[in-house]
Order: C-alpha cells, then sequence, then structure tokens
C-alpha cells in the first residue's frame, strides 16, 4: 500500500496550519496590548515628573505679566506687553469670560494629506505640515487676524530702527520648551543660524531670509536682526522663524536633522507626546503642553487625520468623528442644503487673502520672438471675452470671486474707484479689430490680413478637476467670440520646466496667498524676466518697476499705499495677466465648538498662523475625555 | 542543474540593465527633468521659495549634470557590487566592492525610497498572498465543474461567463463597487477607502463582544478593508486558470490510466477527484509563479482606487508624477520580480515534471 | 474532394459530372469555423453596432441640425460640420458596402481596397473638408428661442460631444431623463453622445496599436526565427527587456510626460510595448517551419528568400497571431480606457475611460450613471473581443479540433 497523501492528511495539514496561524495572531495581540501597556507607564511617569515642575511654572508666570520687584534687570516700561493686557491672549481671554467656557476635549481636524515627509521645523515645507508645527511652535511675533496689526508673542515688545534695517526683540521671560527648559536669546540665535545654515534642508523658508546680514544676542532675553537692505515686509518675515530650542536641537547633526521626520520640540501650547519618535505613518495627536508659558488653551488635545479620499472625509463628518470639515465646493453646495448637516454643523465659505487668485498670463516672448499677446489691446480683448463671474458662478457655483489686479478684493492697495474690465466680447472684437483680427470670411474665426486665425494653446496643470473645467470653459467662452483655444494639459514637472523656459503661448496658473500687503515685484518686475525667474511673461512696464521697486523699501506706510495703487492702475491697464478668480475657502464646523467667528483673515483661528486657539467646548457638549 | 541556474541568474544582469537604461532614457530626455515633482501640485508656492527649492535640490540630486553621468552615478548606487565608501559592504577597506544597494531619495517626499518600501511592501504583498488562495480556489472548483460537464450548457455557460468577468475592466469594477456597496445613498457594508479605521489604533487585536456589542478589533477590521480590493484583484484571473484547470484535467482524462480505473469499476467522482486532477495540477503549480507579477501590474489600479498605501500606488504615483528615483527603483523591482517569478516556474517546473531537465 | 482525386476519377470511369470545389484558404476556414460559434455571433454583433456608432456618429448624436431653414435659406449645418475623418470613413463604409453587394473581389482583395480607399482619399479629404474651427454649440438652441428658425430637423439626439450646454445650466449632472438617455456629465455635456463618439476613439486605439504591435512582432520574430543566430540572441535580450518593463506604468509615465496629448502617440506606445507576444509565437513557428520537408525542399530548389518566407512560412505562422490578435486589441482598448481613468487622455474628445473618471473623483457623491454606462461600454467591447477570439482558439486548435 503506497503512503499516499489522503484526503485526511490534507485536513490535518490544513488545521495545523491555521492551528500555527491562531498563535502567531494571538502572539501580536499580546504584543499590542504590551505596547499600550508601556505608553500607559511612560504617561505615568511623565505626569511626575511635570507635577514636580509645575510649581517652578507657576513661578515664572507671575513674573510674566505683573510687575515684580526682585531686581533690577526684571521688567521695565517698554513698549509691548502691560500688565494684566496681553493682546497677544486678547481672544483667548475674551473667550475664558464667557459663562460656559470649559476646558476639555479634543479637537479633530484633517490634513488632507498624508505627511509623507518630516514633522521637523525648518525642513518640512509641506503646507499641512505647517499647520502642526503652527501649534507646536511660537514665533516672535505674529498678527492680528482683524486688524493685521503686529502682536508680540514670544518677544514681549520690539522696536524697529528708522532706517529699517535693525530689529530689536525682548524677550519673554519664563517661557518654557516642552521639556521644561527655559528659552533665552540663545534659542533665538541657534534657531536663526540653523535655518540658515546651507547644508540644512530649508531653502525655502532662507529665501524669505535674503536680506537679512544676521542676528545678534544683546542680552539674555534681547536680539537684534540685522538686515542689508530695508523692505516693507520684514516683520511679516519673522513669522518663518520657528523658535527653536539650542539644547534640543544641537545634540542632532545636520544630516540627521534633515532626515530624521521627527525632531519637534517648541515653546507652543501643544506637543507631540514623544519629540524625537514621530514617523510618516503615526497618528499626528498634539496633547497639551503643560509646560506652555502662556494662557492654556481649550482642548486637551487636537488630532489631525491624514485622510485623502472625499468620500471618506464626508463620511467621516457624517459620522461625527471629524470637527472640522474642509470640503472640495461641489460637496459643500451639496452639504450645505442637506439638514442631517445642517443641524449640527456651521457652514463657512471664506472669503480670503490667504486663498490666492488664479490666472491666465499671456507669453510675450516666446522662443526669442514677440507674440500676438505683446499688444496690449489683444490681452485686454481676451479678458473682456472671459465671463468671469459666469465661471465663478458656474464652475464654484458661487463660491469665488472675480479678481481684477493682484491685491485682494479689499486691500487697502487696490486703487479705488478703479472700474473693471466687464465681460463684454462686442468691446472685445472691435479691440481686436483695431488689431487686425477680424471675421473677414464669415466662418465664425477671427483672423487677420494673412488668414492666420487668432489661436493658441492654454498650458494648465492636470489633477484638479476644476482646472479642467475652467480651461474648458473659458474655451467656449472664446469660442463664441471667435477665438480658438486649445487646451495643452501638461503635468506639473513638466509645466514648470516650461513656465520657466517660457515655452508656452499662454499659462494658466494660481498664486498662493498669504501676505496682508502683497508684493508684486516678482511677478511683475521686468528684473524677474532673466534667469527663469517668476515674470513668466516677460511683460516689462518701466514705470511699473520704479514704483514697485521704491514701494518695496519705503517705511512709510500711506506712501507705500499710494504707490500700490498706482502700480494697480497700471497692471489694470497693461493686463499681462488676465486676473481671473480667487475662490472662496468652504469648510464646515461642528456646532459643540463655541467661540467660532470670522475675521478678516480666515476665521478666529487660522491654520497658517500661531495665535493662541480661542474656540473651546462648553461642559455639558463635551465630547471626548482624557484617557 | 546549478549550471542553468548560475546562467539563468547571469542572464538576468543584461536585461536589468537595460530596463533601467531604458526608464532611465525616457524619464531624462523627457522635458519634465526635476520641476513639479518636487513641490506636488498642491504646492501653490510663492515664487523666491519655489526658486529656492529647485535650486537647492537641483544641486542635491545632481540634475545638471549630463545625463549619462547621473545614469552612471544611479547604477554605482544601486548596483550590490559597484563603488562604495571605504568600511561599508566588503571587503572592507577596498573603494569597490558588494554594499547594500542603496536606492536612493524619493523625489517627491524625500524620503529614503528603501524606507517608503519597507511600508508599502507588506500591504501590496499581503493583498498579492490572500489572493492566490481565492483564486486557485475557486479556479479549480469551475475549471473540474466544466470538465466534468465537458460540452454542455455548465461548461460552455461557465466559460462564457468567466470570459465575461476577465472583460471586466477593473476601473469600472472597482468604481461601481465603491459607489454601490460602500455609500450610504446605497448599500454601505464595506468601508470604502484605506486599510484600516480611523479608530483602529484604540482598537483590540481580536474581535471581541464589549459593552458596545461586537467589536470587531484590528484583525477583523483589515480583513474588512481588503475584501473589496481582493475581488477586484483576483476577479481577472479566475478565467485563464480555470481554463488551464480544464484543459488539463480534459487532457488527464483521456490518458490511458483513467481508462484503467474507470474500467475497473470506480465510481467517476473518484476517478476525478483522487486520480486525475492530481496528475492535472502540474500546470496549475507551475503557472502560480508567473501569476504574482501580473497580480502586482494590476494592483497599481486597484490600490489608487482603494486609496491602500501599497507598492501599486507608489508606482502610479511614480509615474504620474515622474519621481524618477522611485520610478527606476520600482521598475528594477518589478523587473527581478518578474524574472525571479520565471525562474521559480521553470525550476518548478523541472521538479514537477521528470520529463523536463536542464541537466546539460 | 481534391481536384486530383476528381482528374483521377473522371479519368478512369465514364465522364461524370464531377463538381469540384476548390479548396477553401485556411484563412477563410478559419473565419467560418469561428464564425460558426454563437459566442464569436454575439462579439462581432456588438461590435458591428459599435462600428455603425463610429461611422455614423455625427449622424446621431450631433448639435448641429441635419437640416436647417432660417432666414429663408436652407442650409445643413450638420453637414457642413462634418470633419474629414468623418468622410473618410463614409467613404470607406460605402466602398465596403458597394463590394460586398457586388462580390466583385475575395474577402482578402477586398477588405484590402476597403482599407485603401481612405488613404487614398486622405489628400483630397484634408484639402476639400473644412469643418468651422470654432463652434458655438449653444447659437441653434438660441437662435430657436430667439424666433429666427423656421423649420429644423435635428438628428435624434441632438447634442454633440463637446456641447457642454452653456445656456443651460441647469442642465449639469442630471440624472437620465427623456432629453438625455443617459444623463449628462460634469461639465453639462450628454453622456449618451460621449459614449457613442467614443466608440471610434475605442476602435480606432484597438486596431492601430495592435496592427503595430503585430507588423513589429512579425517583423522581429520572423527575422529572429529565420535567420537565428546572435541576431536572435540580441532580440530575444530586447523582448525581455520589454517584457520586464511595466507596461501600464511606462505607458502611464510616457503620457504624463508628453508634451501634446494626441491619440497617435497613445496607439504607437501601446502598440511599441505589446509585440513581444507576436514576436515570440512567430520565432517559435518559424523555427520549427525551418526543418519542415517542404521548407528545406524550397530552400533547396532555390526558391528566392522573400517567397518562401511569405508563401510557405507566414501562413502557418499566422494562425496563433491571429487569435492574440483579438485579445491584443482587447488589451489596447482596456489601457487606452485606463490611462483616460488616470487623466492622461486626450481633453475634450469624447473618452469612455475620462467619463468614468468623473464618477470617481469625488465631491459630486456617486453619480451613477456616468459609472455605469461608459464602463458597460468598455465591458461590451472588450468582452465582444474575448469572445471572438476564444471562439477563433476553439476553432483553430487541432487538438480540440481532433476530439470534436
Amino acid at each position: 500500500m503506497q503512503n499516499r497523501f489522503g484526503f485526511k492528511d490534507l485536513i490535518l495539514t490544513v488545521l495545523l496550519v491555521l492551528l500555527i496561524a491562531v498563535v502567531l495572531l494571538g502572539m501580536k495581540q499580546l504584543d499590542r496590548q504590551w505596547s499600550a501597556l508601556q505608553t500607559l507607564q511612560d504617561q505615568g511617569k511623565e505626569q511626575t515628573r511635570l507635577l514636580a515642575s509645575i510649581s517652578r511654572t507657576l513661578d515664572d508666570m507671575s513674573s510674566n505679566g505683573i510687575a515684580v520687584s526682585r531686581g533690577p534687570t526684571t521688567q521695565s516700561a517698554q513698549s509691548g506687553v502691560a500688565p494684566g493686557h496681553d493682546p497677544y491672549f486678547a481672544d483667548l481671554k475674551e473667550a475664558e469670560a464667557k459663562p460656559d467656557f470649559a476646558r476639555g476635549d479634543y479637537l479633530i481636524d484633517n490634513l488632507q494629506t498624508k505627511i509623507g515627509g518630516t514633522l521637523t521645523p525648518y525642513i518640512t515645507r509641506d503646507l499641512y505640515g505647517i499647520w502642526v508645527l503652527e501649534k507646536i511652535f511660537d514665533f516672535l511675533l505674529t498678527q492680528d487676524p482683524n486688524t493685521f496689526d503686529y502682536i508680540p508673542a514670544l518677544a514681549r515688545s520690539f522696536q524697529v530702527s528708522s532706517d529699517g534695517l535693525a530689529f530689536t526683540f525682548q524677550l519673554r521671560r519664563g517661557v518654557r520648551f516642552s521639556d521644561g527648559e527655559p528659552m533665552t536669546a540663545d534659542d533665538v540665535v541657534f534657531s536663526y543660524e540653523l535655518m540658515m545654515n546651507p547644508k540644512i534642508k530649508a531653502p525655502g523658508i532662507r529665501s524669505y531670509f535674503e536680506k537679512f546680514k544676521g542676528v545678534e544676542k544683546t542680552g539674555d532675553y534681547e536680539v537684534v536682526f540685522h538686515l542689508k537692505e530695508p523692505y516693507y515686509n520684514t516683520l511679516n518675515v519673522f513669522s518663518n522663524l520657528y523658535i527653536i530650542p539650542k539644547h534640543f536641537y544641537s545634540k542632532y547633526g545636520e544630516e540627521e536633522i534633515n532626515q530624521n521626520p521627527g525632531l519637534v520640540m517648541g515653546t507652543g501650547p501643544y506637543k507631540l507626546r514623544d519629540p524625537t519618535s514621530w514617523r510618516p505613518g503615526q497618528k499626528i495627536e498634539l496633547v497639551r503642553n503643560e509646560m506652555y508659558w502662556g494662557e492654556a488653551p481649550a482642548f486637551d488635545k487636537i488630532i489631525f487625520n491624514e485622510v485623502m479620499e472625499e468620500a471618506a472625509q464626508e463620511t467621516m463628518f457624517r459620522n461625527g468623528e471629524l470637527d472640522v470639515y474642509r470640503c472640495p465646493v461641489p460637496t459643500y453646495a451639496r452639504l450645505i442644503k442637506d439638514p442631517s448637516i445642517s443641524s449640527r454643523s456651521t457652514g463657512y465659505a471664506i472669503e480670503s487673502f490667504l486663498n490666492g487668485y488664479y490666472f491666465i498670463a499671456w507669453n510675450q516672448k516666446q522662443g526669442g520672438k514677440s507674440s500676438i499677446f505683446t499688444d496690449k489691446r489683444v490681452r485686454t480683448a481676451l479678458t473682456m471675452m472671459t465671463d468671469r463671474d459666469g465661471i465663478c458662478q458656474q464652475v464654484y457655483q458661487g463660491y469665488a470671486k472675480p479678481v481684477h489686479g493682484p491685491f485682494w478684493n479689499g486691500s487697502p492697495q487696490e486703487a479705488p474707484g478703479l472700474k473693471p474690465l466687464p465681460y463684454d466680447p462686442q468691446a472685445a472684437r472691435k479691440l481686436l479689430a483695431e488689431v487686425g483680427f477680424e471675421d473677414r470670411d464669415g466662418s465664425g474665426v477671427l483672423k487677420n490680413e494673412d488668414g492666420t486665425p487668432l489661436r493658441f494653446r492654454l498650458l494648465y496643470g492636470t489633477g484638479s478637476e476644476f482646472t479642467q473645467r475652467i480651461v474648458l470653459f473659458i474655451k467656449d467662452n472664446f469660442a463664441k467670440a471667435g477665438v480658438i483655444m486649445e487646451p495643452d494639459p501638461q503635468q506639473w514637472s513638466v509645466l514648470q520646466q516650461r513656465a520657466d523656459h517660457r515655452d508656452f503661448e499662454a499659462l494658466f496658473m494660481g498664486w498662493g496667498g498669504g501676505d496682508v500687503e502683497a508684493d508684486p515685484y516678482q511677478e511683475f518686475d521686468s528684473s524677474q524676466i532673466a534667469d527663469a525667474g517668476d515674470n513668466f511673461c516677460s511683460y516689462s512696464n518701466p514705470k511699473l518697476d520704479q514704483l514697485i521697486r521704491e514701494a518695496r523699501i519705503s517705511l512709510d506706510k500711506d506712501r507705500r499705499m499710494k504707490m500700490w495703487q498706482e502700480c494697480d492702475r497700471i497692471l489694470a491697464e497693461d493686463q499681462p495677466y488676465t486676473f481671473l478668480l480667487s475662490r472662496d475657502e468652504t469648510r464646515f464646523i461642528d456646532n459643540r465648538i463655541h467661540n467660532v467667528h470670522r475675521t478678516k483673515a480666515e476665521l478666529n483661528l487660522v491654520d497658517t498662523w500661531p495665535n493662541p486657539i480661542p474656540w473651546y467646548v462648553p461642559k455639558p457638549m463635551q465630547k471626548y475625555t482624557q484617557p | 542543474m546549478l549550471s542553468y541556474l548560475i546562467r539563468r541568474i547571469l542572464l538576468m544582469i543584461p536585461t536589468l540593465l537595460g530596463v533601467s537604461i531604458v526608464t532611465f532614457a525616457i524619464v531624462a530626455l523627457s522635458p519634465g527633468g526635476l520641476g513639479g515633482s518636487l513641490l506636488g501640485p498642491n504646492s501653490q508656492l510663492r515664487p523666491e521659495e519655489r526658486k529656492a527649492i529647485m535650486a537647492y535640490y537641483t544641486a542635491r540630486y545632481g540634475i545638471g549634470q549630463p545625463v549619462y553621468v547621473q545614469y552612471l552615478r544611479w547604477l554605482g548606487r544601486v548596483s550590490p557590487l559597484g563603488p562604495k565608501a571605504a568600511g561599508e559592504g566588503w571587503p572592507g577597506s577596498w573603494k569597490i566592492g558588494f554594499k547594500i544597494p542603496d536606492l536612493g531619495e524619493s523625489w517627491q517626499v524625500h524620503r529614503p525610497i528603501s524606507d517608503l518600501l519597507s511600508e508599502s511592501l507588506p500591504i501590496t504583498l499581503l493583498l498579492e498572498f490572500t489572493s492566490l488562495p481565492v483564486i486557485y480556489l475557486i479556479s479549480i472548483v469551475t475549471g473540474i465543474q466544466a470538465a466534468r460537464s465537458r460540452g454542455k450548457v455548465v461548461d460552455v455557460g461557465l466559460g462564457t461567463f468567466l470570459i465575461g468577468l476577465y472583460s471586466m475592466p477593473e476601473i469600472w469594477i472597482g468604481v461601481l463597487m465603491i459607489g454601490f456597496l460602500t455609500n450610504k445613498e446605497y448599500l454601505h457594508w464595506f468601508p470604502s477607502n484605506g486599510l484600516h479605521d480611523i479608530t483602529s489604533d484604540a482598537m483590540p487585536f481580536m474581535p471581541s463582544f464589549g459593552p458596545h456589542g461586537f467589536e470587531r478589533g484590528w484583525l477583523l477590521d483589515t480583513a474588512w478593508h481588503l475584501v473589496l480590493p481582493l475581488i477586484c484583484l483576483s476577479y481577472g484571473s479566475f478565467a485563464y486558470l480555470s481554463r488551464l484547470t480544464r484543459g488539463s484535467l480534459l487532457e488527464t482524462l483521456g490518458l490511458d490510466f483513467v481508462r484503467t480505473a474507470r474500467a475497473k469499476g470506480l465510481m467517476e467522482k473518484t476517478v476525478i477527484y483522487a486520480h486525475a486532477f492530481r496528475n492535472s495540477l502540474l500546470p496549475l503549480i507551475t503557472v502560480t509563479a508567473s501569476f504574482l507579477p501580473g497580480i502586482l501590474a494590476g494592483a497599481v489600479i486597484i490600490e489608487t482606487i482603494f486609496g491602500l498605501p501599497g507598492m501599486g500606488q507608489l508606482f502610479a504615483s511614480a509615474a504620474i508624477n515622474t519621481d524618477r528615483e522611485l520610478l527606476l527603483a520600482l521598475t528594477l523591482i518589478f523587473a527581478v520580480l518578474l524574472m525571479i517569478s520565471f525562474l521559480l516556474a521553470d525550476i518548478a517546473y523541472a521538479i514537477a515534471d521528470p520529463r523536463v531537465s536542464y541537466v546539460d | 474532394m481534391s481536384i486530383e482525386a476528381a482528374q483521377v476519377m473522371s479519368e478512369s470511369e465514364a465522364p461524370l459530372a464531377v463538381t469540384v470545389r476548390a479548396r477553401r484558404s485556411i484563412g477563410r476556414q478559419a473565419v467560418i469555423d469561428t464564425l460558426a460559434r454563437p459566442g464569436a455571433r454575439l462579439g462581432l454583433a456588438w461590435l458591428g453596432i459599435l462600428a455603425f456608432f463610429a461611422v455614423f456618429g455625427p449622424f446621431i448624436a450631433n448639435t448641429h441640425p441635419i437640416l436647417m431653414k432660417s432666414e429663408g435659406h436652407w442650409s445643413s449645418p450638420m453637414l457642413r460640420s462634418l470633419t474629414p475623418v468623418d468622410v473618410l470613413l463614409l467613404a470607406a463604409t460605402g466602398v465596403a458596402i458597394v463590394l460586398w453587394i457586388g462580390r466583385w473581389f475575395s474577402s482578402g482583395i477586398g477588405l484590402l481596397i476597403v482599407i485603401a480607399t481612405p488613404i487614398v482619399l486622405a489628400p483630397a479629404a484634408y484639402l476639400l473638408v473644412q469643418p468651422p474651427a470654432n463652434v458655438d454649440y449653444s447659437l441653434y438652441r438660441t437662435m430657436i428661442s430667439e424666433g429666427k428658425v423656421e423649420r429644423v430637423a435635428f438628428t435624434i439626439i441632438p447634442y454633440s460631444p463637446s456641447d457642454r450646454l452653456r445656456d443651460r445650466t441647469d442642465a449639469r449632472l442630471s440624472p437620465p431623463n427623456a432629453a438625455h438617455w443617459f444623463g449628462t456629465d460634469n461639465d453639462g455635456a450628454d453622456v449618451f453622445s460621449n459614449i457613442l463618439h467614443a466608440s471610434r476613439v475605442a476602435l480606432s486605439i484597438g486596431f492601430m496599436a495592435t496592427g503595430i504591435s503585430v507588423a513589429l512582432g512579425l517583423l522581429i520574430g520572423g527575422t529572429m526565427g529565420y535567420y537565428g543566430g546572435a541576431f536572435d540572441l540580441l532580440s530575444m535580450r530586447t523582448i525581455e527587456i520589454v517584457e520586464a518593463l511595466p507596461r501600464l506604468v511606462l505607458l502611464i509615465t510616457i503620457s504624463a510626460l508628453a508634451r501634446h496629448r494626441n491619440i497617435y502617440l497613445m496607439m504607437a506606445i501601446i502598440g511599441l510595448t505589446g509585440f513581444t507576444s507576436y514576436a515570440r509565437f512567430v520565432r517559435a513557428e518559424f523555427l520549427s517551419l525551418r526543418q519542415r520537408d517542404f521548407v528545406q525542399a524550397a530552400i533547396a530548389a532555390g526558391y528566392p528568400q522573400y517567397r518562401i518566407i511569405f508563401r510557405q512560412m507566414l501562413p502557418n505562422a499566422l494562425t496563433p497571431v491571429l487569435v492574440s490578435t483579438t485579445f491584443g486589441v482587447a488589451s489596447a482598448i482596456l489601457y487606452e480606457a485606463t490611462l483616460s481613468f488616470l487623466g492622461l487622455g486626450l481633453v475634450d474628445e469624447p473618452s469612455w475611460g475620462a467619463l468614468l473618471e468623473q464618477a470617481r473623483a469625488g465631491g459630486n457623491g456617486f453619480i451613477w450613471w456616468i459609472a455605469l454606462f461608459p464602463g458597460l461600454a468598455i465591458f461590451l467591447t472588450v468582452f465582444s473581443y474575448n469572445l471572438i477570439g476564444e471562439a477563433a482558439r476553439d476553432a483553430l486548435d487541432p487538438k480540440l479540433r481532433k476530439r470534436d
């Protein structure tokens, strides 16, 4: 009888395999439970340490806002923080005064991408990474979201020299990093020098400081920054200088700082539980920083999910698993009518300078030769053929506004009384007829004397359904008026290359916002045409150049505004771009979160600004508690 | 046999080189260069930032150099035998020797590619290895059925149905499944996206009955997330394997020993399952190894649709964003896997079929 | 009964009226066997429908009316808007119908004539046929509402695929209804019209890409099999390299990088990367055929090489190639759909894959009519090709034929 592999043997083998599988899985479960236990133990240890140092914190905090006679080196009367009124915490204090104010609960947010890179400050240039870091780090100053005044944050006060070349900051005392070590001027100097170190992978941020000469420590709690030349917006630049602890980061070499994705320790109101161990793919959970030098915000934790898929985000929000839902416009338009959503959350469609604007750039010089777009009348006509309101209504369902220049709608930089070009295809055709483009043969296409039709390709980036819809909308606009526009989609890396080489006819793109007072130098100054600068369309107007350059170094705000307004007029006249629109930022916020209101910037919590969080959840509505 | 193996492995090298050259050429000769793969489509950066970042990475990744120089540098890094730092690899003190290949850094996320791979490979492998038993089970069952009722309605019907399944585009089925089976408006039977639920970290590992009723547990939750992608990945392969089973079984059934078995008076069921089937397994076994690369290719679309962070999605994003380093690394790995699987298939064939021998 | 046998018989016996049928060529027999199977018939039926749509699309779904009387003039905007490609396809179809009715040529030569017609007429067509370069689709509807039109006859589906209904903005994303049988898409265009016109792209990419693959495969495989030696070794490595490249990823990469998206590029890449299996078949067949007696005899007799290759070896090698061709066309169509699905296809040209992408891109929720119908079209087309391929394989497989 042969030793055959019979059916019984098969069953036994399968059972054996299953048994092994169960044992392995059981081991894995134990392992997870073990690591959970470990985390709890670590937490316990941390709590004990913190309890011991809270008394220290209390002592130090008292020296901040109240005059204490301890010695001649303590605070004296300088501009900045008046005892009892700290503008940095004004919003939060106002919230605290409300009867239902309570601390506790978590804020669940969503970054719409997976942070594939790093959270280490300066190294990360991921927009979403910045949202996270704004809660963990503080800066020397910040801006009020309504008045746009500069408010000292980590600085107690600051002075600007009259020639705009020296910025002096007096630092607060008693500020501690999340491990308890105090912040001093050494840390500020270290932060600056780390960033300026060319070996550190922070080229983007470094570029903002190109006008800086260096920093000087003039006291344990005072630093002076020296500039090479004055620039009107220098104070804004300081919002990029994360103040990081010297004692922590100096332990690591440059390459390690570049590579390690999780070196995060700051002075902010929140922190990562472990300042060294975060890796991409791990949950981003910010816990309260017990060492925080200032007024503690309401939320115990801020949790950032990393869900990319739209459908999944919507499901999360419906299930109440998401507090701040940033949705695309069509979703917003749909959900705002949905009673199950509008009963438990509030929708915000926010028009803000932070949202940037879209435009079409008309290339005036391609391959060394002048193009049809060199003539201002052609550009003006094309603008008049574009139904910008139509795009806002039909593509964005009303959640976008047309723009007519590089300055945001309502900005003091806008020229008062300047009428935007209307949507008038008839007038556009008349203008083109002056240039020589007419419908000579009844074909519906505008042609010049040689019979060449007015035809061009519009280069745009793939990946966004909105972009394609806008391009097709504009194509139909132009078709109606007799101009042939061919969509030329290109993937981003190629598009950037072509833009840099001026290898396009017309380009559809957008600039991100961010500055309260925008600087049009990079895009419109003629010096930026060469060297793959950002003046893609080879636009040059000497009068504009002169105005921009003068305004940039002018420290007199009123005088500057007049110059910006003149720039606005010139750009409206010249139409180097067809400025299209600025879309609204649409989001829903769960109603249990109180004290949310609009500001001129965005909401009173701006993702990219490090202001203290003035939101809270009243006690009866709190959903999440500390474990 | 050994000489055959060595010969095959040596022959892999020119093919791998060829693959890398072709891929490098396509990406390098393209107009894109670095550009947006560094910056990503979502970044509307400020102009000065963009310039600085571009300049930095152009220098760092050596993009300004001529194409062949870049290729040779890459080759030197990636090859396990090549220039290395003293102290690395074997022999320790030499400048040339064996070393661990350095796949480089992804241009999109600026992280070492080996890290990205170690995160994504397990997911794809999980998908592949769980789909194999499913495919085989269903194919064998249907194949046997088709062979048994040869020519009749069941055979023809099954055959046509399987061809139909094979013809269904993955993109269509994936979208339909997500739309109808994961949607609150229709049937919300499955999760639509990702590998884990949001709350999965807090879940216990095994399913249990907690205070809120049945709790899925991490294991079951992952399995639940994998059901739809698994179905989408496997349904296309049933047709081929089923037909193979059917054909092989039919061939075996025509052999003498089967006639003997039938003449002995054995039941048809015994004849098929106890005798014929085992002998017809040969082609199925040998085809296994060549299946894996096919599934990996299919995973590219499936992972993109279902949002699974596996190698397929990595591949797709590398291709769309022209992330050169990542693309080269993945193409190379794919080619290596392909050729190893062919080799394994040939070896399996040699072992399984005594008539085939590679001894010269 | 063979001619020789009949001759012998007629010589040996009393003169009988012997009907002698010329032996059918392999190709014709294969086609008949294939078409005898019901699967192939179904497949051919659907492909016939698609071909009809591809050729007569402008007559079925078009915003331009067939006939219009406005301000006293009669005009046919539809005819005026025909593109050179439309005209050439119509010409080819016309020639095909005429040949079929008249049965003037054998199917092989007839096919060649039909294919040659558009090529020959192409220069004339491109010179003479000038559709308007710019179309304002809402023109007719506006004219009707303004009362400028006295009589008008539209096509059954009065929407072109690029007609985004700018004058009826609320029609966007509407579910199937009386006006739009398959609903409208994200831009406002009619889905049925898009699916119909996209058949042309799908079919042409399928044929041309596979044509390139087969031609290349025959060329390389044939040369490898016939000459062997160093060329064989080198080509084998090349084939292995091409096979080791992940095809989909390669397609995505090249499409993403291409400067201008055009249909020919897609065809070329799909074609150039798909030749390996045909090359292998032809090589294997040639290698074995070369040893066969009749080829050896032909070589010994001193026949010129091209005659040996084309008349002796190629027809025998073609069988497995032809069977795979149908599968190749099916996979080419799938690749095109996948590329469009990923957003790498043509812009403002109808495509099944591009429609499917709209169903997936979230925000609007799940739009079932955009998910179901275009995908169904792809499925039916691929299914048809696969059915035909399976039927051909069953018909031509010698092993199975013996069994039957």
